[in-house]
């Protein structure tokens, strides 16, 4: 479903993180939590899945992929209304047509409502009129009911209040089980990186240091991983 | 005579709302900015007296005007995408080639249309331009609520997203400049039609003027709707033409037009930064 072989990303002056030699394959419905450190090459990892930077080398096989990234503004039109945006992202795997676009708007609006945050009342207005929450929250629903078989989540709660991360966190582990998502997701919170998924991947200095999946990453608890990322950053001192 | 000055305003206001529509889609909607309208302009001109001049039916002569001045839209649309040149040097440096081919396109410098049949010989000229505008924008406008539509506009807001979505931004953006720049050249072979004769000197500060007359009309109507962005050419097109107008009837000399529409362009501007 998703094959990332001998990849090596570096950049000119070192503004961003690089990574290095990255091997793994992720079978269907696969759920992996990608850990590390702030510039451990997280964010470079899940870009250059998502086709945004020529690789320096090694390749990258892939089925349709969606994502939530952390830049909400990239990751979304702020300018066009919910409707529009939720409808692009649904046009990813198929033609457009001639046809008014506007004819999907009850389907999306009982889509909201399924989300239980009132979210189907700014059905037709701009992103921008919107909290960063709740932008955060319908990016989310935009990847999750596109229809893909690649989910990239890049810290896709971050911006929101504890409710409703949880409520968020609810609905798309809900929608990775139903439809079978093969998922990657990145986190900071230890406790999410033990709580879901079935494999979890850490990251340091643009590599993969601990690569574990079913029984083995059930074993680990949040102290084991407190400890990994201790003894990363006395290594690196 | 201040009827006639009205008149005349109107006629050439709705011309000009072509180039406004032409600058407007590259500027606001593809996020492409385009001076290319200052050589589809007069090609559209050159192409539509010359074929006019050769004894063409004067619509068939408009298709092909519009058709050829799309093409240069494209050609500056692929400049910049594929040998990344500034959108801007590349619409002047198409806009100085047209030049050129204007000339060998009109085999000399002017061409006089006196008594040539064209579009306006047999009915009203505001009625005609009204029809082709009302043909032309109406689609467009619908075409924007579309799937395709839909896609067209995530091109020029978000380029990235657009990528990620599937969607060819390439594709969208030679469509939407073949569109604008057919659109500055329909003007130029009204322009032409409208006044019998066609210099090679037509287009100079055509931009400058569709510029000014999308900002009048971006103030007056707004743009926080697709509707009100679509709507702001036209109404900005004839309220200019209007100003200029007024400032022939308080007795400017035509010369002193140009330095009336900077200081429009100018005041437009500020009253922005101060709101």
């Amino acid at each position: 479903m998703l094959k990332v072989d001998n990849l090596s990303k570096t950049f000119p002056g070192n503004f961003s993180a690089t990574v290095k030699n990255i091997n793994f394959e992720l079978e269907e419905g696969e759920f992996c939590i990608v850990i590390g450190s702030n510039g451990s090459g997280k964010s470079t990892l899940l870009k250059c899945i998502l086709g945004d930077y020529n690789l320096d080398a090694g390749s990258i096989s892939k089925h349709n992929v969606a994502s939530v990234i952390q830049d909400i503004n990239k990751g979304t039109i702020p300018e066009m209304t919910c409707l529009e945006n939720v409808i692009l992202s649904r046009m990813r795997n198929r033609s457009a047509n001639l046809r008014f676009y506007h004819k999907q708007e009850v389907e999306i609006i009982s889509e909201l409502k399924e989300l239980g945050l009132g979210l189907e009342s700014y059905i037709n207005k701009p992103l921008i009129e919107m909290s960063g929450g709740q932008r955060q929250v319908i990016a989310t629903m935009m990847a999750i009911t596109s229809n893909p078989e690649v989910l990239l989540l890049d810290e896709h709660t971050s911006a929101l209040d504890p409710k409703t991360q949880n409520l968020l966190m609810e609905y798309t582990i809900e929608k990775i089980k139903q439809q079978n998502l093969t998922t990657i997701m990145v986190t900071h919170k230890l406790e999410e990186a033990v709580r879901y998924g079935n494999r979890l991947i850490m990251l340091h200095q643009g590599q993969i240091i601990l690569d574990v999946k079913d029984k083995d990453k059930n074993k680990l608890t949040a102290d084991d991983l407190f400890q990994l990322f201790h003894d990363c950053e006395v290594s690196h001192d | 005579m201040i009827n006639e000055l009205v008149v005349t305003g109107i006629f050439q206001g709705l011309i000009l709302a072509f180039v406004a529509y032409g600058v407007m889609i590259p500027f606001r909607l593809l996020n492409f900015p385009d001076l290319t309208a200052e050589g589809a302009y007069p090609l559209g001109g050159a192409v539509c007296a010359s074929l006019l001049i050769g004894g063409i039916n004067p619509i068939f002569a408009m298709f092909i005007a519009v058709f050829v001045s799309g093409m240069v839209g494209v050609c500056t649309a692929i400049i910049h995408l594929k040998f990344k040149v500034n959108t801007l040097l590349a619409g002047i440096i198409l806009s100085i080639m047209v030049y050129s081919v204007n000339l060998r396109i009109m085999g000399k410098p002017n061409i006089a249309l006196f008594d040539i049949e064209n579009i306006f010989s047999n009915y009203s000229g505001i009625l005609i331009i009204v029809c082709i505008i009302s043909l032309l924008v109406t689609p467009f406008t619908l075409y924007l609520s579309t799937e395709k539509g839909l896609r067209f506009r995530a091109v020029g807001l978000n380029p990235e997203f657009a990528k990620r979505q599937n969607i060819s931004v390439s594709k969208y953006t030679i469509f939407g400049m073949f569109i604008a720049s057919g659109f500055s050249g329909l003007a130029g072979s009204l322009m032409v039609q409208m006044q019998s004769y066609m210099d090679i000197n037509m287009g100079v500060g055509i931009v400058i003027h569709a510029l000014a007359a999308l900002m009048i009309g971006e103030s007056i109507t707004g743009t926080n709707t697709l509707n009100k962005q679509l709507l702001a050419p036209l109404v900005g097109a004839l309220v200019y033409q209007q100003m200029q107008g007024l400032a022939l009837n308080l007795g400017l000399a035509p010369s002193d037009l140009k330095f009336v529409t900077g200081a429009i362009v100018l005041t437009v501007i500020a009253l922005r930064v101060r709101k």
